[in-house]
């Protein structure tokens, strides 16, 4: 993984896009984080090497897509070199066998972007393929159940591009990860192969703490903005949602395992710069039951 | 004229005899052990006094093993190490077989002889649960007594009866004679049996604060998250606990009674806890803030400081938004321990130019 200044990387994002599609674009994941938390200092880097980038809202998330491909194609974007999922597929090909969208600026491997689609309104459940049809070959966007959480009031940056709210991310990963799974990562982070769910709710922790750095009681803010978008998007099973939420946060900070591969991934990664201990990724998850988890528990029950 | 001390006669109890009376004896088998507790002893003095106190009985009993255990004391191993190799140097080698030096931690016991067994450990598990359940109250209580007085005075509030000493500090009517008796110099003492401090007795407080750091209850938090929550959030925290055992002291106290107070921040938060009962619960500190953890060594630079209330009665001053006040009189002790001195002058200061009433 690479150190990149979110600021220069979603400059020149923005820039590759074209200008009418600038709109249907939602930055999420560390660099979206990175921007919102390290963006009054352009000198504060990044470790990551994907820039998640969600069309939005699904209706128009497929025109979208192809616009944004074929655009970044033209400016000789390049595929991301992979044997498995190196070239496109065709009209025959299997939704699930398409590859992603996962391009290259021109001259530089540092990092890729990775198109992926809002979730339909209702009925989406786990993890989804949307066909995208473009002029380069057939590749698929791919979308997660709870991934229109972040659709909540993204925060437009100065290029024009949004960026999710950290809150969002937070909710969306807790909601994906009510236990600790077995699965592991596709890849390496810091030379270690790590299980997802620890992955993501590490990314949890890291945001909780970013945030707390910038005010020490932001995240009891938390819980009546989960609670408002939970009650838009999920309009009939919110509650329910709103008692899930922390199931594998709690299971994950009782684990001392499985905290010190979410602190790893922190470390490798948003937390970069901060080498925290697992006790003190650990302070900051408890901090975020109380603050958060715990209030959106007792909203749901009233 | 200067006379050769000579040893007295034999066969007299240890306490007459030597001064010494011994907190538990332990007999099994082969096995016979004298055993001194000493609780929240920080003072090396302390434990030489009591370790020769031991010797001396050790002497006179050569089958006795004996122990001075240290319980509540931030003496620490390498320290105690040092000390009873200092004693090794001193006393008589058959003594010193048998003599230990035991530390009470909440790991376990340090130094303590393997061979006396487990049920040596429950006897003792059990003779120390009950001294601290008798504790030091006597001395406690005549702390306590002393500090309502002050209050009292502090406060203009007038002069009390001995019977409402005893409800308010949680006391037997002849301790709290003896507690007024050693300041009895300080007092007016009225025909109807109430008695008031005569004006602010500079030595009594001064011997309190000096005392203060061995006998008040402090326990000290640091912040082990990295990112240390600032007083003023914990403070809010606690209004939203609502436990009305706790209450705020310290330079936070003492601005709720002096706002001139000269210090800028909040450089720690100091709590009472009121636990008249000898429980002192600290269940509430991860609700307060799970980033909170006991301080290993008294120097740590604390987030937090707990101070523990023995008497029955609180005298907290209730505030609003949840939040209730420790009295003065603890106030200025919190900022005695947390070695603020010119704040402390200063806030004795304004409350002695502020009392109101008359003694």
């Amino acid at each position: 993984m690479n150190l990149l200044s979110p600021h220069e990387i979603l400059k020149q994002v923005a820039a590759a896009l074209p200008e009418e599609c600038r709109a249907a674009v939602i930055v999420i994941g560390s660099l979206a984080a990175g921007y919102r938390y390290f963006g009054s200092d352009p000198a504060s880097l990044v470790q990551t090497k994907d820039v998640d980038c969600m069309l939005s809202p699904h209706i128009k998330a497929v025109p979208a897509g192809k616009a944004v491909a074929e655009s970044l194609f033209r400016a000789n974007w390049q595929m991301r070199e992979d044997a498995k999922w190196g070239a496109p597929g065709t009209a025959e090909t299997p939704v699930e066998q398409l590859p992603l969208v996962r391009l290259h600026p021109p001259g530089s491997s540092e990092w890729f972007i990775e198109l992926m689609v809002s979730p339909p309104a209702t009925g989406a459940r786990g993890k989804q393929f949307v066909r995208l049809e473009t002029e380069r070959g057939h590749f698929g966007l791919c979308s997660f159940q709870y991934l229109s959480l972040v659709e909540v009031q993204p925060i437009v940056t100065e290029y024009g591009v949004a960026i999710a709210r950290p809150e969002m991310m937070a909710l969306a990963n807790l909601l994906h990860h009510p236990v600790i799974g077995p699965e592991n990562i596709s890849g390496l982070i810091g030379d270690r192969g790590l299980r997802r769910s620890n992955k993501d709710l590490g990314r949890v922790l890291a945001l909780a703490f970013l945030a707390m750095r910038e005010d020490e009681d932001a995240l009891r803010g938390w819980a009546g903005a989960w609670v408002e978008a939970l009650q838009g998007r999920f309009p009939a099973e919110w509650a329910t949602l709103c008692t899930v939420a922390g199931q594998g946060l709690r299971v994950l900070l009782e684990s001392p395992a499985d905290m010190e591969e979410a602190a790893h991934s922190c470390a490798n990664g948003l937390l970069a710069s901060y080498r925290l201990t697992p006790q003190q990724l650990r302070i900051a998850g408890l901090r975020l039951v109380q603050d958060a988890v715990e209030p959106l528990e007792a909203m749901a029950r009233a | 004229m200067n006379r050769p001390l000579t040893p007295g006669p034999a066969n007299r109890s240890d306490k007459a005899d030597i001064g010494y009376e011994a907190d538990g004896y332990w007999r099994d088998g082969n096995h016979h052990v004298i055993v001194e507790l000493k609780s929240g002893t920080h003072s090396f003095r302390n434990v030489r006094a009591s370790l020769l106190g031991l010797a001396y009985r050790l002497a006179r009993e050569p089958e006795d093993r004996a122990l001075l255990v240290l319980t509540d004391s931030r003496i620490t191993e390498e320290r105690l190490h040092a000390e009873l190799q200092l004693a090794g140097q001193t006393l008589k080698p058959d003594v010193m077989r048998r003599l230990s030096l035991v530390l009470a931690t909440p790991e376990g016991y340090v130094g303590l002889p393997a061979e006396l067994g487990s049920n040596f450990y429950d006897w003792l598990d059990d003779l120390i649960a009950n001294e601290a359940s008798k504790g030091s109250k006597p001395r406690m209580s005549s702390d306590e007594v002393f500090k309502v007085m002050l209050y009292q005075w502090l406060l203009g509030k007038g002069p009390v009866t001995a019977d409402w000493i005893t409800k308010t500090v949680g006391c037997s009517y002849p301790t709290a004679a003896r507690a007024l008796e050693r300041i009895g110099h300080a007092l007016v003492r009225h025909r109807d049996r109430r008695s008031v401090l005569r004006g602010f007795p500079s030595e009594q407080w001064k011997r309190l604060v000096t005392m203060s750091d061995e006998t008040r209850e402090t326990v000290h938090f640091v912040d082990a998250s990295g990112q240390a929550r600032s007083p003023q959030s914990l403070l809010r925290r606690l209004a939203a606990l609502g436990d009305d055992r706790l209450a705020v002291g310290g330079i936070e106290g003492a601005r709720h009674y002096y706002p001139g107070v000269d210090l800028v921040g909040l450089p720690r938060l100091d709590l009472t806890l009121h636990s008249p009962d000898g429980h002192v619960d600290l269940g509430f500190i991860e609700r307060l803030d799970p980033g909170l953890v006991k301080a290993d060594q008294r120097d740590a630079p604390a987030a937090m400081a707990l101070h523990v209330l023995r008497r029955k009665v609180t005298l907290f001053d209730p505030g609003e938004n949840g939040l209730q006040w420790a009295d003065p009189v603890e106030c200025l002790l919190d900022l005695h321990e947390a070695r603020l001195e010119p704040q402390a002058k200063e806030f004795l200061n304004f409350l002695i130019k502020n009392r109101s009433g008359t003694a």
